[in-house]
């Protein structure tokens, strides 16, 4: 899990990229040095091959064949010269002068550079020397060949390969393991992020990045995150606060209130009109105190609290008791409620909210849904995900709609002048929220789909 | 009912709310005291048997919930209506529920109030042992789950029986429609409907119809009401 983290995150393929540049122009400079170094000591070889070619042909030019023999002799015999190879033939390639045994047999060119292995040569390495020589033929046909065993020489060359091909693989390998460890450090902290995150997300602001007491760059971007969260946690609880003394500090007047008009309303000295006033007032205060018992409870349900209480819950059970419920509401508006769905789609959650949540659902397919229409309340389990599904076949609603009708006291256009407040949606997604359960809206064509995903049962413990 | 059994204790905090109780509540037939803290409601509780004691959860001293739990603890077996403020119905309230007390939010109908005092108070001095209930023609078996006037079956559902019978049971009562979401249908929120009206609707449409007399009737601002004539 990890590992693929690491393979994919952008710290890595930076590293990548930074490896790759890196090698290249490593590579670059090492392909020079050694192209120089070896081109660099082939070319000091070749100039004492030269000199000493133009040495000896200077000997036969001036003094003859003869004198060069002897001088040939000679430098074979000396210890200066063992690595030199020299041969001398006439014109039938009879040897005249050689420490080699016969002409090389690729030395075919009259004049020039050649390179060949010297079969039989003095000296007594079990590979015959790789020798690099200059071949000279003189005007009376006798061909001269002057040549140094360059086997150390191309040791050496390889030897300086090897050791930057070993050096650059070993950059390359370094690097490779430096960067995934650096990528598997910050992937590691940034997942720590990550988690905590979706611990946020999930259970509420109490929840803090770890820190590691390293006081680097990471440790400050999660102090300032922990204090960002604070800050957060601090004013998410002055807004609770604000709306918990608010119902707390408003039902001691309005009970008083209601209290008092109540008394007023079964008076003995009233007349009619006055009474019909004070029981529209009556009537008045108790919406009110409906939507704000419905604010005060979405509030309470985002606070998460009720998650204690979950237990396993049969949604077909809770969508015959809404249907159950609302039955009698859909035949007074003439349309047809009906339930789709058998035996058992489980889910952990409270049972209570649930049921508040396709209540609502219900609710405004019967009251928005066309009259005389059908709606359908469906159960099942898919994908291994449990799924109330509630379709109605009236207006529907626009899609460019769909995100906006669960906030607060949000209304449609065309439903501003229907009863109720606005809050019933905000409601479903706020239980729905609490049970991470996802809401689907589509369209029905004709009419509207609202589709609630829950999560799979938890296993109660025993 | 003895007249042991119209004495009530109200634990309010709120002076004014206090004086509306006790004024109504007199004015209703019923002997009142009144306790403004929780120590007070402590020693009254135990000192004398009560009807119904209703408790405020939110007291200047000690949390209503645990003035209950110390007076049963007591011994004292009197029901307990708690009255909460709006958004505190939680877990601990809907726990003393199935101790098979009741829970009132704040502000409530006073009308509201009397109906489930009359109910609680009714529930500590009778069991019904009869199977088969009567009002008026009317008569519901509860064993074979069946209703019927004058001796003609009425054919209902299983929620339509439950309805009825809970109408039955309270029999010249009023019952709210919160009361009628609580027992009917284990709901304790407000549906914000008027659902419970159409229930009802339907129901006093088959007991009711082409009948001598109504059973069923409406009491405004508050809920329903089942008696016979006379």
């Amino acid at each position: 899990m990890l590992l693929a983290k690491t393979l994919t995150s952008s710290t890595f393929k930076l590293a990548l990229i930074a490896i790759g540049t890196f090698g290249v122009i490593v590579s670059v400079i090492f392909s020079y040095v050694y192209l120089s170094t070896s081109a660099y000591v082939r070319s000091r070889s070749d100039h004492w091959i030269m000199v000493e070619s133009m040495d000896l042909r200077g000997v036969y030019e001036q003094s003859g064949r003869d004198a060069l023999i002897g001088l040939i002799r000679q430098r074979i015999a000396d210890r200066i010269f063992a690595d030199h190879v020299y041969i001398l033939t006439d014109p039938s390639s009879a040897v005249l002068a050689a420490n080699l045994g016969e002409w090389p047999p690729t030395a075919t060119a009259a004049s020039g550079w050649a390179e060949f292995r010297a079969a039989g040569a003095s000296s007594d390495a079990t590979a015959p020397p790789l020798v690099r020589g200059m071949i000279h033929t003189f005007p009376s046909g006798d061909r001269l060949l002057v040549g140094r065993d360059i086997s150390d020489l191309d040791h050496f060359t390889r030897k300086i390969e090897r050791a930057v091909i070993s050096v650059i693989s070993l950059i390359f390998v370094v690097a490779g393991f430096a960067s995934i460890l650096v990528t598997r450090r910050t992937v590691a902290r940034i997942e720590q992020i990550n988690a905590t995150s979706r611990a946020i997300m999930a259970s509420g602001l109490d929840k803090r990045i770890p820190l590691r007491g390293t006081h680097d760059e990471w440790d400050r971007v999660a102090e300032n995150l922990n204090l960002m969260l604070d800050r957060i946690e601090t004013l998410m609880g002055e807004i609770k606060q604000v709306s918990d003394n608010l119902a707390h500090d408003l039902r001691t007047p309005l009970t008083r209130m209601r209290g008092r008009l109540e008394k007023a309303y079964h008076g003995q000295r009233l007349d009619e009109d006055a009474q019909a006033l004070i029981g529209d007032t009556i009537a008045d205060l108790d919406a009110v105190l409906r939507i704000f018992s419905s604010i005060t409870r979405i509030a309470q349900i985002e606070t998460g609290e009720r998650k204690e209480a979950f237990r396993t819950v049969n949604l077909v059970e809770v969508a015959h008791e809404v249907v159950e419920l609302y039955d009698a509401a859909a035949e007074q508006n003439g349309s047809l409620l009906t339930i789709s769905g058998n035996g058992e789609v489980l889910t952990t959650g409270d049972r209570d909210l649930i049921f508040d949540a396709i209540a609502n659902l219900v609710d405004n397919a019967i009251k928005h849904g066309r009259a005389g229409g059908q709606v359908v309340v469906a159960c099942a389990t898919v994908n291994g995900s449990p799924v109330v599904s509630i379709t109605d076949d009236g207006p529907g609603i626009p899609a460019d709609q769909h995100e906006h009708v669960f906030k607060r006291f949000y209304r449609l256009e065309q439903s501003r002048y229907t009863p109720g407040n606005g809050l019933g949606l905000s409601l479903v997604a706020a239980v729905a929220r609490l049970h991470g359960a996802r809401i689907e809206m589509c369209d029905n064509a004709p009419g509207l789909k609202v589709k609630l995903w829950f999560s799979a049962p938890k296993s109660e413990r025993p | 009912m003895t007249g042991g059994h119209r004495r009530i204790l109200v634990v309010e905090d709120d002076p004014e709310t206090a004086g509306q109780l006790v004024e109504q509540l007199t004015t209703s037939g019923y002997q009142v005291d009144l306790a403004t803290c929780g120590n007070d409601a402590l020693n009254r509780g135990s000192a004398c048997d009560y009807a119904v004691i209703t408790i405020d959860r939110m007291l200047p001293d000690i949390d209503g919930i645990a003035v209950m739990r110390r007076l049963r603890d007591d011994g004292i077996a009197a029901p307990f209506l708690i009255i909460s403020a709006l958004g505190e119905v939680d877990d601990k309230v809907r726990g003393l529920r199935a101790g098979g007390d009741d829970y009132l939010v704040k502000p409530f109908s006073f009308l509201e109030l009397l109906a489930r005092l009359e109910a609680l108070g009714r529930r500590s001095d009778t069991v019904a042992k009869e199977t088969i209930l009567r009002v008026g023609d009317l008569a519901i078996d509860l064993i074979s789950r069946t209703a019927g006037r004058r001796g003609k079956g009425i054919d209902l559902l299983p929620k339509e029986f439950q309805l009825l019978e809970y109408l039955v049971r309270n029999e010249g009562r009023v019952v709210s429609r919160a009361m009628l979401l609580q027992h009917v249908w284990d709901l304790h929120f407000d549906p914000s409907t008027n659902i419970i009206d159409v229930y009802v609707g339907r129901l006093r449409r088959k007991v009711d119809d082409q009948q001598a007399y109504p059973l069923i009737h409406t009491v405004r601002g508050i809920g329903y009401c089942l008696r016979a004539p006379g």
